[in-house]
């Protein structure tokens, strides 16, 4: 212990020779285990946020999409020609267990007017239940219910980024009339602000209106009570799976689809979007991991330019030592302790700029801070490994160094 | 018991047929041809010779940092042409100190640390180390120097603490090369008092290289090489 306690004064004092240097060299590390732990915090962090995104959009839902349509052996596109009516969405709601509520959706981009200014935005015609299936909060006004289906009232309900685009002078949405396709709109309701999906879509760019008023006074249809989207609540989270077969097996029987054939829809959960969501951001996360570990490296290279620097610098010394009886091993040490010493001290004031960063990063990105232990041990380790790893060369050259050569170096 | 036996009966040095040549490419360098030299243990020897003359090669060789190209060395019977380099470590660790011509203190490490250097690469334990540095200091007069940085000593005091540094592992043999080379005539007086007392008092076999007569006067056997031959032994 007190050999190595005097290899590390040893170390101090040589390193101390050229403060400058040395700090310059410590600064790499920090900024490699700085940027280790921040990207891994940001990485995780970001990862948590997407899930709790997923999961306020309701844990129990599940989506149906139609599928592709095979006609006389002509195989069209994933929803070319929607597979599914508003007959199919009432035959679940009638005939599947477990099914809480069922809505469908139609919806198109279309352009909307209000005085002088204009905005493209996503139309949905949904039925009144999409607003607790889908967790839509109504901020201010109200949403529509049965009766202004029924009567395919032309009534809206704004997402926050509409109201923003087309309210520019900050007027009262709620009795407005805006038109969409032409046609005019009473306003009744704004959405409480959502913000974007971890993909980046605009949640709130949205406008929402009766289906029967969509399909009869928006969009037009050759073919009444096709839909593009059925959404579907289970009572519960842990009936979603029975609730998925009943729902396959409602649809092959009313699309007579034989046994052995394939599906024309596809049902899906939010489970496996936040399954494919969680790949995302491992894989977002292993990018960042693996694009900061490069700097740590770097860190590591500036450790081993210095140290040769230094073998350099001190091969009078070395053989002056070498004369004195230093053996291989004891000059490989005094070098390697030197780099151990220079990149712990990186990595102990990395480890503390890193998690200030990720603090930070997360509060100016709104998600939860993800301080990794792991990836601060882990981060700490390796930088002493680096210091192990980088030293070894100029440790090993210096020790190498032949006294006679050494001693008449100037 | 047979190895001290041994070793009490062999001359301190004993070299035979030692060579020395050093290829550089085109030309081959023949710092030593043939060698033949025996040392007892207890003398006091100056080696005297030209620039180019082999004597610096000699030293090399016999301190252990270079090894022969042929030929035989025996330091204390032990045969140690062939030594691996640490072994050779361990061999001038011990049994030889050195003294050199520019004083070669580690700077940045005060007087006492340079000269607890060897006791802590021969495994000395710590707080021995102290205690032996200072007598070492003491014996060579500077022990009121010790906690001095190289750079604040003069000269002889630089050239002292080496010496003190050379002893302190307590070899039986001291190898001086031009150890007055970077003094003046007073204080080089004094260094060779200071080799002369160390021979007599403590009997440590003293091999120092020159290439002034006045300094090789202190010395109680002179051997002078020429072209890598050895062409004069005068005992006085």
């Amino acid at each position: 212990m007190k050999v190595l306690r005097l290899a590390v004064v040893t170390a101090v004092r040589a390193l101390r020779r050229n403060k400058l240097r040395s700090g310059l060299t410590i600064l790499g590390v920090v900024i490699g285990v700085a940027a280790v732990i921040a990207m891994a915090g940001l990485g995780l962090g970001a990862s948590e946020a997407v899930q709790q995104q997923i999961r306020s959009l309701g844990n129990n839902m599940l989506f149906v999409h139609p599928g592709s349509k095979t006609d006389s052996g002509v195989r069209s596109g994933a929803g070319s020609v929607s597979t599914l009516t508003t007959q199919d969405a009432d035959a679940i709601a009638a005939e599947v267990n477990g099914v809480a509520a069922v809505t469908y959706v139609r919806r198109e981009v279309a352009q909307l007017v209000y005085a002088n200014g204009n905005w493209s935005t996503l139309v949905q015609g949904v039925t009144p239940a999409y607003q607790e299936i889908a967790s839509a909060v109504v901020a201010r006004g109200a949403f529509f219910g049965e009766r202004e289906e029924r009567a395919a009232l032309r009534v809206a309900v704004l997402g926050a980024t509409v109201v923003d685009e087309l309210f520019r002078g900050g007027e009262d949405p709620i009795g407005a009339t805006v038109r969409i396709r032409q046609v005019p709109f009473r306003i009744i309701g704004v959405l409480e602000a959502r913000g974007r999906t971890a993909w980046g879509t605009d949640q709130d760019d949205v406008v929402l209106i009766p289906f029967a008023t969509a399909e009869r006074r928006v969009m037009g249809t050759p073919l009444p009570g096709r839909v593009e989207l059925i959404l579907v609540s289970a009572l519960d989270d842990d009936g979603i799976g029975e609730v998925e077969r009943g729902i396959e097996r409602v649809l092959r029987d009313r699309h007579r689809i034989r046994a052995g054939e394939e599906d024309d829809f596809s049902v899906g959960t939010l489970d496996e979007i936040a399954e494919t969501a969680r790949g995302t951001t491992r894989i977002m996360a292993t990018v960042l991991f693996g694009v900061s570990s490069i700097s740590l490296l770097v860190g590591g290279i500036g450790i081993m330019n210095i140290l040769l620097v230094s073998v350099t610098e001190r091969t009078r010394e070395i053989g002056i030592r070498v004369a004195l009886g230093a053996k291989r091993r004891h000059i490989r040490t005094q070098f390697l302790v030197e780099s151990v010493v220079l990149s712990s001290i990186g990595g102990a004031i990395g480890v503390v700029v890193g998690l200030a960063l990720t603090v930070l990063l997360s509060r100016l990105g709104g998600w939860p801070a993800y301080l990794s232990p792991g990836a601060s041990v882990g981060a700490v380790a390796f930088s002493a490994g680096v210091g192990v790893f980088f030293g070894f060369y100029p440790a090993h050259k210096a020790s190498r160094l032949d006294p006679i050569v050494a001693l008449r170096y100037e | 018991m047979k190895q001290s036996a041994v070793a009490a009966a062999a001359p301190m040095i004993a070299a035979t047929d030692l060579w020395r040549v050093f290829d550089l490419g085109e030309t081959r360098v023949e710092a030593l041809r043939g060698v033949t030299l025996e040392i007892s243990a207890g003398e006091r020897v100056a080696i005297m010779g030209h620039s180019g003359s082999g004597k610096s090669t000699l030293m090399n060789v016999l301190g252990c940092l270079d090894r022969p190209t042929r030929g035989s060395y025996r330091l204390e019977g032990r045969e140690v042409a062939e030594l691996a380099p640490d072994d050779a470590a361990e061999i001038r660790n011990r049994r030889i100190g050195f003294v050199f011509q520019s004083f070669n203190l580690i700077p940045r490490m005060s007087a006492i640390e340079n000269v607890e250097l060897p006791l802590f690469y021969g495994d000395v334990p710590l707080q021995d180390q102290g205690v032996r540095a200072r007598a070492a200091l003491e014996r060579v007069g500077l022990q009121k120097r010790a906690g001095h940085m190289p750079n604040q000593l003069s000269g002889g005091e630089q050239q002292r603490v080496a010496i003190a540094r050379a002893l302190v592992a307590r070899p039986p043999l001291i190898l001086a090369d031009e150890p007055t080379g970077n003094l003046d005539t007073r204080t080089s007086e004094e260094i060779m008092k200071l080799f002369a007392e160390l021979n007599d008092e403590l009997g440590v076999t003293v091999v120092l290289v020159t290439h002034e007569p006045e300094v090789a006067a202190h010395a109680r056997r002179v051997l002078t090489f020429r072209d890598g031959r050895l062409v004069g032994d005068e005992k006085r």
